[in-house]
């Protein structure tokens, strides 16, 4: 016999009461550490950025395309190591509802400025040897079971085919991302097959790049070299807009507006709706236990028995609701991934996220306890026993 | 020699603005393993002398020694430990906790003692055996009778082998029989076990089986009898 049995039978006693408040908190936590971790993947993207690339757009919108020509004139701008054509394709593949990133680019170019992106090397050879090739990151290739040696088709909607017929992209490899900066749910193709189609008149579509990759030389800043590409397109005939990575993530995660904010908002007040659930459900049980304090108190048990016994209670609700709550946030994110797709690519539960969570399910715990604890602290064992009767 | 002794004990309870003088004045002493009978009309006191003596309640006025402490001048925190350690309560409503089995009943004051596990449980056994309801241990409080349940509450008064039991209507929600074994009980462990018991009762029938019967009415002892 213990203080604790006693508690876990009082749990017991009203399995569908404990059953309802332990759901309750464990969907209050799973929804927290889902909409934060929203908020975290896209924050991560920008924060895992390299200092060492920086991104060149039109100055006008990033919707308009630069220029191929500029190409060259990058290369040749102090502080360029390499560069890299890269444009958004905007490729159906069967439905529309089966959207995602497709990106026309340099291939071996840009597996030099991303370290991070990783395929074996076998793949990546074949990739770079077949000008109809491409690569999928792993989420997608899992998403929509694509592996090397298939044949993806996409109906061009930025670059349809003259004649109605579909792209045809050979898929040679599957990648890994090592930093959230690079998503898996993209496919890179070579951009000279894009570019060929709209130059042979098979395809339809503007002409040019929507940005340049820019990977910087040993020891020059961005703002530099970014202030030189600019300063040098500054009469035409396109103006540039040349900033860091990390800016440039930022730039598609403002686009969302004020989406961290609003998922912050809806957080806050599920957690206080179930904050104020758990004291509603301890102050039932306090009432119905009024005569079992009064008893524990008639017995010789401190005044403060029964109030740990309520903060006990509690935090034991909190507790495993929020287990099971993170539990499922962690188990689910890979689905999560794969559903959220393009817009969360990354998606992931921070370790943060489960600190925070924790924190948030022992501020539950005590406070859902403290009013019946601290009523409880002040009962009169004969007048708990008369009210309890 | 007294082991209990109320000197000029006054209780007032206020309700609705209205005063109502529930002990007036009381002197009253009670012999080490006596077993005493309170009996009087509704409100005369007789429960308040018990929650005064076991230090559930406090005194407006007077003083209450029992046995070297005097109860009136302790703190809450000592008189809840003093309760623990000298006074075993048996309630009218039997007051078990209804989740936990009879032996988890009469071993929860077994946990204010430095007792380790399985002398608990022991301790606990002893007791159930006692009143007769060893093998009732496993049994939640609904899956007992009346007698039963109040048999279970006095073992649970005694677990921790306290000098005085302080009953309080023990058979008031009990059928003759039922009554009669509990009252039995009560006089074995005064006369066996040499428990001092006060008992509060409207039952004839009980106050015959108590050595002494202090009769109240409004606050003040009117009269007693002696068996």
């Amino acid at each position: 016999m213990s203080l604790g049995r006693l508690v876990r039978r009082h749990v017991g006693s009203h399995p569908v009461r404990a059953i309802l408040t332990i759901g309750a908190v464990a969907v209050a936590l799973f929804l927290f550490c889902f909409l934060r971790s929203i908020v975290t993947s896209l924050d991560a993207a920008v924060q895992e950025s390299s200092s060492r690339r920086i991104i060149t757009a039109s100055a006008v919108s990033l919707f308009q395309s630069l220029p191929t020509t500029y190409l060259e004139a990058i290369e040749a701008i102090d502080g360029v190591e390499s560069a890299s054509r890269f444009t958004w394709f905007g490729g159906v593949y069967k439905e529309p509802s089966n959207f995602f990133a497709q990106f026309g680019t340099d291939p071996q170019t840009l597996m030099k400025q991303y370290p991070e992106i990783v395929i074996p090397e076998e793949q990546k050879q074949a990739w770079f040897n077949d000008r109809r090739g491409a690569i999928v990151g792993i989420g997608l290739a899992e998403k929509y079971g694509f592996k090397a040696g298939d044949t993806v088709p996409l109906l061009g909607t930025i670059y349809p085919r003259t004649d109605g017929s579909e792209w045809e992209f050979n898929i040679h490899g599957v990648y890994r991302s090592l930093r959230a900066n690079v998503d898996e749910m993209t496919m890179y193709f070579h951009w000279p097959y894009l570019d060929e189609s709209l130059e042979n008149g098979t395809a339809l579509g503007p002409r040019g790049t929507s940005v340049f990759l820019i990977r910087l030389a040993d020891d020059y800043r961005g703002e530099d070299v970014s202030d030189a590409i600019d300063a040098y397109y500054a009469g035409g005939p396109q103006r540039t807009r040349t900033q860091p990575e990390a800016a440039f993530q930022a730039d598609f995660v403002n686009m969302l507006g004020n989406l961290p904010t609003f998922l912050g908002m809806i957080g806050a007040a599920v957690l206080v709706a179930i904050l104020f659930g758990v004291v509603n459900t301890m102050t039932i049980a306090a009432r119905e236990r009024m005569r079992t304090m009064g008893i524990l108190k008639a017995l010789g048990f401190p005044r403060q028995v029964p109030s740990r016994l309520y903060l006990m209670e509690a935090i034991s609700f909190a507790a495993l609701g929020g287990a099971i709550g993170m539990g499922v946030a962690w188990s689910t994110q890979g689905v999560f991934r794969s559903i959220l797709g393009t817009q969360v690519p990354m998606y992931r539960v921070a370790p943060e996220t489960f600190v925070w969570g924790c924190v948030i399910c022992i501020v539950i715990g005590i406070v859902g306890g403290a009013v019946p604890a601290w009523n409880a602290s002040r009962l009169h064992a004969v007048e708990a026993l008369r009210r309890g009767a | 020699m007294a082991v209990i002794e109320l000197q000029g004990v006054s209780k007032v309870y206020t309700k609705g603005g209205e005063s109502l003088v529930v002990l007036d004045n009381l002197d009253m002493k009670v012999e080490a393993g006596e077993y005493l009978a309170l009996m009087g009309p509704s409100g005369s006191g007789k429960s308040t002398i018990l929650n005064l003596i076991g230090g559930l309640d406090e005194a407006d006025s007077g003083t209450i020694r029992v046995g070297d402490v005097e109860v009136t001048r302790l703190d809450d925190a000592d008189l809840t430990s003093w309760r623990a350690r000298h006074i075993g309560y048996v309630f009218q409503a039997f007051n078990l906790i209804p989740v936990l089995t009879a032996l988890e009943n009469v071993e929860l004051p077994l946990l204010l003692t430095p007792l380790g596990k399985a002398e608990r449980r022991k301790q606990a056994e002893y007791a159930l055996e006692i009143v007769g309801l060893a093998d009732r241990m496993d049994h939640r409080p609904k899956q007992l009778s009346g007698g039963q349940e109040q048999r279970v509450a006095i073992a649970r008064a005694i677990a921790s082998d306290p000098t005085i039991l302080l009953c309080d209507e023990p058979t008031g929600d009990l059928d003759r029989e039922s009554a009669d074994q509990v009252l039995e009980l009560l006089k074995r462990l005064s006369t066996e076990f040499g428990k001092t018991v006060i008992m509060v009762t409207h039952d004839l029938k009980a106050g015959e089986e108590a050595g002494r019967v202090l009769h109240l009415d409004k606050g003040v002892v009117e009269h007693a009898t002696t068996a």
